[in-house]
């Protein structure tokens, strides 16, 4: 289902849709919101990603980070190097998705790797509770808050868990379901 | 104890990345857990010889009394440095004897898994905990034995170990759940003073009985001892570590914790002597009709236990006393023969003791040790296995009426020891032959070390008893039999009836050595037997459980949603008529009228929103306008929880309405094409079903309208969520907080749900869409 008004809405909208989802995740504790609707919202914008390019395109742009190596040459300025690094990164990058045996290491995030580390995350956050000697998954909170999340405690990081682990679980459905 | 429970932590958490690491680089640090672990319980000793117990607790879920609670006296010391010494041989001749296996760093992940479970059993202080760590090594026990996962032979014996032990593990919460309300406490070192309290209880009776299935599934006794010699399909040093220190011990450690709780008693003394005799009879004739060297230390392992379980019930002090010199040798001798039969079968590639000769010339240290471990499995002067059959002897004979009965069955386990030892120790290895069996590969320095240092701790024990075990043996009896008693172990007792008795078993066993190879012609013709032992019974169940459930699957499962969907629905109107059937309470709609007065417009625009929807419904033929018709009616929804005050909810209708329509806009163009293939009758019968839901749903809700609630828990929320739960949004914080222990149990299915979909649609695409 390619077309160019959603291609390119979609574009600008995940980065809005990303925050936003992040934004319902922070402000879940004293109004509505929370990690299983930021995770929602969050995996919405990867549907729609989805949709309009297919899954592979949605992993191979949005999941996945390629690493090149470029040689350093020995009388070469710094500047210049990073420059040329940089360019040859964003050029690289679009030959990647036709040219997918380069062997270049490349880094995917599959959506299993979300799940387990949000679950992860959900259970070693009661843990806290327990080398506090209190029962586990007590809940502990710092003194202090940090502007635009608010204060941290213990259940925001158990809510960042929740959050993962369904951004995890949808995006993982939705790919194999969307898969040919 | 501290450090034991908090070294589990980082091992979970380094799963993942021992995954990555290649098995070689693991092995120091493999090794080192179960060194580090031994060092800290020796600094231990000293305490707890002189008679103190540690303790160390924490609260995990106070309200269920479940607390992570941890107790350390001689007896769980002597289990646990059991454990953490035995696991550092193992983890070393694994290095070598699983070398350039791919998944050697997963080996060690499961090893030092089943080695914490297996220490945090036998230091924990709580029923339920206990119950835990219990069921923890039989995962991970399924894990190990399961480990060359490719063979299903091995896969099929791990999860018939998985089944039984699991079986056991269930009884044995029932049983612990029991004892817990019994004693009016699940601390474990405070049920242990309230024997008495506990054995005139009515519920005494099926307590102990659970217990005893739980110990006796786990530690293999007559009828669930098929699942150890089935479980010699693990690599060597892994059936080496469960057979001899660790998980068939956990049932007799069981037993012996909770000797002065439910010991003692008519029930306890015949059950655990009768099963332990048939047991020990059994494994002793079993092992002998065998020419695979693990079957028949497997089974002569079953026979072992037998006799700790009799030793148990006898129940004694001299008794008792046996049982913890009998474990310790029985742990050096039976690990180091097994290691051994890992050598050889590594070495030449075969464990069939008919094609062994000679094997001394070019394995000359690994001849050396199995000739010491045989020497001390077969009791002999000086080896510590000699103390330690003495000492069952006299316990035997010390045991009242049928005290001769039971010394008959422990001298014939004894007389197969014999035989074994003679096979192992000897003939393999000394005989002279002209064609020795080639070896293939050498023995590393890895593989011939550990048999050796533990056939050489059975020497040193048994040489000098006094010094070495004496004091941990001492202190470890003391919980077991409820007040210190002071004992002595010695090498030589003079020319006493024990000593006849021993030498009456040596020339017996030597005589069954010269007509073995009959005995093993004969065994063929024993099969027939086996068809109805219990190993068939249990194939004959697990079989016709997959048989009976595809069957039923086949029935129920018809393929259709429409037809889940109206059992479901049926079901559940069902159930609201039977609870209402008798007395069927009126609606009293006065409230309900005088309100449709104050309805608001916009509440009608939403009305009208559906209504006209679900015409639509009905009437389309394309699945597109279905499933966007259905979107609306879920947004409507939505807008109708946000007008009556519940966003939170409102905002997840919303969310999940929009990904439910886009998965279905995805999966649209896979489905089949829109038709009517039902008769028209049927659809009626559907709408039928549907207008009876609606009905019945529309009734329940203005019925409880009718009945104010009374509840506190709102209050409750309202006022602690600011206070104890630093937020305003009560949701959130009953979500996170206040029921977070629901809400991981609630994300763990939803991961677990997420793997099932994702394998269940894979299979699909693999299988070409056939079913």
């Amino acid at each position: 289902m390619k077309t160019l008004v959603l291609s390119v809405a979609i574009k600008l909208l995940i980065p809005v849709f990303l925050f936003f989802s992040l934004y319902c995740l922070f402000r879940g504790h004293n109004h509505p919101g929370g990690g299983f609707i930021g995770g929602l919202i969050a995996s919405i914008a990867f549907i729609f990603h989805t949709m309009v390019h297919g899954p592979n395109r949605t992993i191979t742009s949005l999941l996945k980070i390629n690493l090149y190596g470029f040689e350093h040459q020995p009388n070469q300025s710094r500047s210049l190097f990073l420059m040329r690094m940089q360019r040859v990164k964003r050029w690289r990058r679009r030959c990647a998705l036709d040219d997918k045996k380069s062997g270049k290491p490349d880094f995917r995030l599959d959506p299993f790797d979300l799940i387990a580390t949000g679950l992860l995350v959900a259970a070693t956050s009661g843990i806290v509770g327990f080398l506090l000697q209190e029962p586990y998954m007590s809940s502990s909170w710092f003194a202090f808050s940090v502007p635009f999340i608010g204060s941290i405690g213990t259940p925001v990081i158990f809510d960042i868990g929740v959050y993962l682990l369904v951004l995890g679980v949808v995006l993982k459905i939705t790919f194999v379901m969307s898969e040919e | 104890m501290l450090l034991a429970t908090i070294v589990r932590l980082p091992v979970t958490y380094a799963a993942p990345i021992m995954q990555r690491i290649p098995g070689r680089q693991l092995l120091v640090p493999a090794a080192l857990l179960p060194l580090v672990l031994f060092a800290y319980f020796c600094t231990y000793l000293s305490e707890i010889i002189s008679g103190k117990t540690f303790s160390f607790a924490y609260s995990w879920v106070p309200e269920l009394n479940i607390n992570l609670a941890f107790y350390l006296d001689g007896l769980s010391l002597f289990f646990a440095l059991l454990i953490s010494g035995f696991g550092v041989f193992i983890m070393v001749y694994s290095a070598e004897y699983l070398r350039g296996h791919p998944l050697l760093n997963r080996f060690y992940l499961y090893l030092s898994v089943f080695m914490l479970s297996m220490l945090g059993l036998v230091l924990a202080d709580n029923l339920i905990c206990l119950f835990i760590f219990w069921e923890l090594t039989s995962i991970s026990s399924y894990l190990l034995i399961g480990f060359s996962h490719d063979n299903p032979v091995s896969r099929s014996s791990a999860l018939q170990a998985l089944l039984v032990t699991g079986l056991g593990g269930l009884a044995l919460m029932t049983g612990m759940i029991l004892l817990g309300n019994v004693g009016g406490t699940y601390t474990i070192s405070e049920l242990l003073t309230r024997g008495e309290l506990v054995k005139s209880h009515p519920l005494y009776l099926p307590a102990l009985l659970l217990i005893l299935l739980g110990a006796f599934t786990k530690s293999a006794q007559f009828p669930f001892h098929f699942w150890l010699p089935n479980a010699m399909a693990a690599p060597t040093p892994v059936s080496a570590y469960l057979h001899s220190a660790t998980m068939v011990k956990a049932g007799v450690y069981l037993l012996a914790r909770f000797t002065p709780v439910l010991g003692g008693t008519e029930v306890w003394q015949y059950t655990l002597v009768t099963i332990g005799a048939i047991t020990a009879l059994l494994g002793a004739l079993l092992a002998v009709q065998h020419i695979d060297l693990k079957a028949i230390l497997a089974n002569t392992t079953i026979s072992s236990l037998g006799v700790l379980m009799i030793m148990l019930g006898i129940g004694t002090p001299a008794a008792l006393e046996a049982l913890l010199v009998f474990i310790l040798a029985h742990a050096l001798n039976k690990c180091a023969l097994f290691l051994i039969t890992g050598n050889i079968d590594h070495a030449t590639g075969t464990r069939d003791f008919k094609v062994l000769y000679g094997l001394a010339l070019n394995m000359r240290p690994t001849a050396v040790a199995a000739t010491m471990a045989a020497l001390s499995f077969a009791g002999m002067v000086p080896f510590l296995g000699f103390i330690s059959k003495e000492m069952l002897y006299d316990a035997t004979l010390g045991a009242g009426k049928a005290g001769f009965l039971i010394f008959s069955i422990v001298f014939i386990s004894k007389v197969v020891a014999i035989l074994i030892a003679i096979i192992i120790g000897y003939k393999l290895f000394w005989p002279r032959v002209s064609e020795p069996t080639p070896i293939h590969h050498p023995c590393g320095l890895n593989l011939t070390i550990p048999p050796m240092v533990m056939a050489s701790a059975a020497l040193a024990f048994g040489m000098l008893p006094g010094i070495m075990a004496t004091p941990l043996i001492q202190s470890a009896l003391a919980p077991i039999a409820g007040k210190t008693l002071f004992i002595e172990l010695k090498i030589w007792h003079g020319l006493s009836l024990g000593l006849i008795n021993s030498i009456m078993t040596f020339i017996l066993g030597t005589l069954v050595y010269t007509v073995h190879s009959r005995i093993i012609e004969f065994s063929p013709r024993l099969t027939p037997l086996y068809n109805y032992g219990p190993n068939s019974i249990y194939q004959f169940f697990v079989t016709g459980l997959v048989k009976g459930s595809s069957k039923l699957i086949s029935i129920i499962q018809s393929g259709y949603v429409r037809s889940y969907i109206s059992a479901i629905v049926l079901t559940m109107v069902g159930l609201v008529a039977l609870s209402l059937w008798n007395k069927v309470p009126l609606l009293n709609l006065t409230q309900e009228i005088k309100m449709l007065h104050d309805v608001r417009l916009y509440e009608l625009v939403l009305l009208f929103l559906i209504l006209p929807g679900l015409f639509f419904l009905f009437k389309t033929h394309s699945r597109l306008i279905a499933i966007a018709i259905m979107g609306i009616i879920g947004y409507s929804v939505a807008l109708f929880y946000i007008l009556f005050g519940a966003p939170d909810v409102a905002a997840t209708q919303l969310l999940i309405e929009t990904l439910t329509v886009v998965l279905f806009v995805l999966v649209l163009h896979r489905l089949p094409p829109f038709r009517f293939i039902s008769h028209k009758s049927k659809r009626y019968k559907y709408i039928l079903i549907s207008a009876l839901f609606g009905a019945m749903m529309t009734y329940v809700v203005l019925l409880v309208k009718q009945y104010p609630l009374h509840s506190e828990l709102k209050q409750f929320y309202g006022d602690n969520s600011y206070l104890q739960g630093h937020g305003r949004n009560i949701v959130n914080v009953i979500l996170v907080d206040f029921r977070g222990f629901d809400t991981l149990g609630e994300i763990t299915v939803l991961a677990v749900a997420a793997i099932g979909i994702v394998a269940l649609l894979r299979l699909r695409l693999e299988k070409g869409g056939k079913r």
